[in-house]
């Protein structure tokens, strides 16, 4: 059961892994009854972080809230898809993303969206920022977004162009399903998007710290998007297990978030380059191997050609899959590809407007 | 007491670990972080709609503005100009206009706010040849003809201009130096040109992490200096061969490290077509009258712009859109 866990499945900076199995440490057994001081000695693995990984392993002697594999107060597995099913996800405008994704953006998980500059992270995120709030008559949740942004590229006016092209959409829809217009305004949709900038990873961790308060006074809130994870994080650490630390942690803090509050986050993450002996090197999400475990989902954004792709790398649920798509002046959309298609500047050119609501 | 000084060392310690360190309460530490996360965040959380109009305690350097080319069809393709924070790339190939354009943005930044301008000096740091002073004097006496308002600047006054040989030159430069200059307000516009000259030589393949390490450094001590003078960084970038057999063959040098840095990225190449402009007398002064390079200026990526690319030409004036 857990004491048979393997090690290597915690998320453990790798040269520690790598410590502790070269000592002979390979599951959750090995390690139950040793003492932090005796783990540093058999390992080499300084004490502070022997200290931390016993905790992480040994969840039965602390505080179980803090591990996001602690077992909670049992809740049948039909309870649970009842409760996920009744909680619908943030829909994009982007049909094939959203079939991918098996709706849209959920609730209550980490979604993470990886890419090289340009590709449309931070598009992807304005986007889901917008749709959040789309009414509930068009199956939108209605709801608000805290938006954090570390890279200073989060700007006003590329928002209005998403936002305007959102309303016009929803007051579209309005008309051809006899509602009243006006539901969803520009500036409504402004005053829902709850901005914070961090200019170095301490401001993010406090932020992410006050996070579980603000949403309280805000009960609206149903996303929080980083924008992006990586950038504070890619350097200034000489200690590399100090930074898997702090990710993990804040990991676990997004993961309480989400489950408490039932809502969606959503991350950016950058791409690195990856050199292995032998091999090719290749694209692959920053942050290491352990932040890997963070997400439930990931999606990578990359280019082929002049085409934009999304890659649904990891999910619980999906299978992988890829969908094209492009960004429009009104947001993130599908690759239309029929003649008639009149994909200029001005228009926020999606297909017809029954398929936006959820069924 | 406990050896904890900084809002950073708490925020970073676990909580077990303080409550052991200072023996507090959890609840003790938990109100601790709260707190010290409180004073850490530099502005309380506004809504999109604030930023927008610039409304409630919006501090002023979270509203970014733009920051004029010098030619009104480019700013109007760029939505205004170039971001007036963060860290903009010009990159494209040897006498493609990167020096030109640093130029006009030199004089554009002493304009004041109703023109585009930020109404203070800029700060260029030179890396690679000896600075163009010629060529400035030249575009500073055209540009000042267009308006009488123009004519009040001392425009060559105003551009403080450094040569470093090396990084570590260039670290010391933007740690030291600068400060000093950004901190009176008389800057409002730093350039560097190039970067690429700093990182290309010096490192062997061995030590290509350390040269990711020294570009992200180098790239968070540029964004802090642009968030805490609210001021836009210009990098310039030269280019290397692309290894793809399709598609472009010059990407920018530095590789991703460098590219995952900066917030927007515009490329300027020469075409092989020319064009000749025509001859013009304004105010007694010449502009065209030559035959020149068609080039072309192109947003690789932006937070704010979509892929566009527009065509422009280079005359005594400086850089302008081909009409």
């Amino acid at each position: 059961m857990q004491s048979q866990r393997e090690l290597c499945s915690f998320p453990i900076a790798p040269s520690h892994k790598s410590k502790l199995t070269s000592a002979g440490f390979l599951i959750t057994e090995d390690l139950k009854h040793l003492k932090p001081s005796e783990l540093s000695k058999e390992t080499g693995i300084g004490l502070e972080e022997c200290l931390e990984i016993l905790k992480l392993v040994c969840s039965e002697s602390v505080d179980g809230s803090k591990r996001n594999e602690a077992p909670k107060p049992a809740v049948s597995a039909l309870e649970r898809l009842k409760e996920e099913q009744s909680l619908p996800p943030i829909i994009t405008f982007s049909e094939g993303l959203d079939n991918m994704l098996g709706g849209g953006v959920p609730l209550c998980k980490i979604t993470e969206f990886c890419g090289a500059p340009g590709v449309g992270k931070t598009q992807m995120c304005m986007q889901i920022a917008v749709d959040v709030q789309i009414p509930s008559q068009f199956g939108g949740l209605q709801g608000e977004a805290v938006y954090i942004d570390t890279e200073g590229s989060f700007i006003v006016e590329r928002l209005v162009d998403i936002a305007k092209a959102t309303v016009d959409h929803c007051n579209e829809m309005a008309r051809l399903e006899g509602f009243k217009e006006g539901e969803i305004t520009v500036e409504s949709v402004l005053s829902g998007v709850h901005f914070y900038r961090c200019h170095d990873y301490v401001e993010l961790l406090a932020t992410v710290h006050l996070l579980p308060e603000f949403i309280k006074k805000h009960p609206k809130i149903k996303v929080v998007l980083v924008d992006s994870v990586a950038f504070h994080f890619r350097h200034d650490f000489d200690d590399l297990s100090l930074r898997t630390r702090l990710l993990t942690t804040m990991a676990q803090s997004f993961i309480k978030l989400a489950t408490e509050f039932k809502i969606a986050i959503v991350l950016t993450n950058q791409m690195t380059t990856k050199f292995s002996p032998g091999e090719d090197s290749r694209l692959v999400p920053a942050l290491g191997e352990s932040w890997g475990h963070a997400s439930t989902i990931r999606v990578i954004l990359y280019w082929e050609g002049q085409k934009r792709w999304a890659w649904l790398y990891k999910s619980p649920s999906k299978k992988e899959s890829r969908v094209p798509y492009q960004i429009t002046m009104g947001g993130v959309r599908d690759i239309v590809t029929f003649p008639a298609d009149n994909s200029n500047d001005q228009s926020d050119d999606e297909p017809s407007s029954k398929r936006q609501k959820v069924s | 007491k406990v050896g904890l000084t900084s809002y950073g060392q708490i925020l970073t310690l676990s909580s077990q670990d303080i409550e052991r360190l200072a023996k507090l309460s959890q609840g003790e530490v938990t109100g601790l972080k709260t707190a010290i996360a409180q004073q850490v965040l530099t502005h309380p959380l506004l809504t999109a709609l604030d930023l927008q109009r610039g409304t409630k305690n919006c501090l002023q350097n979270l509203i970014i503005g733009k920051l004029s080319t010098g030619c009104k069809q480019i700013d109007d393709a760029l939505r205004g100009g170039i971001l007036s924070q963060g860290i903009t790339e010009i990159s494209g190939e040897s006498a493609s206009g990167k020096t030109q354009f640093c130029l006009q943005l030199c004089l554009t930044v002493q304009l004041p706010p109703e023109e585009g301008g930020l109404a203070a000096g800029a700060a260029y740091i030179c890396t690679e040849d000896a600075f163009p002073s010629k060529r400035l004097s030249q575009m500073i006496s055209y540009f000042r003809q267009r308006s009488e308002k123009r004519k009040q600047i001392p425009f060559g006054d105003n551009i403080f201009i450094e040569h470093v040989a090396d990084l570590d030159s260039l670290n010391s430069c933007i740690h030291q130096k600068l400060p000093h200059l950004l901190s009176s307000g008389s800057v409002k516009l730093v350039i560097v040109d190039s970067v690429a000259a700093v990182f290309r030589c010096d490192y062997e393949l061995k030590d290509m992490y350390k040269r990711s390490k020294h570009m992200a450094s180098l790239a968070a001590s540029l964004h802090r200096i642009s968030s805490k003078y609210c001021l836009p960084i210009v990098c310039v970038n030269q280019v290397t061969d692309s290894m793809q057999s399709i598609g472009k063959k010059n990407i920018p040098a530095l590789g991703l490290a460098w590219s995952n840095q900066i917030t927007c990225r515009l490329s300027l190449s020469r075409t092989n077509r020319e064009v000749d402009l025509p001859r013009i007398i304004l105010k007694g002064s010449v502009i065209g009258g030559f035959p020149t390079s068609i080039r072309t200026l192109e947003v690789v990526f932006a937070p704010n712009l979509p892929n566009l690319s527009l065509m422009y030409v280079i005359d005594q004036e400086g850089i302008k859109a081909l009409t």
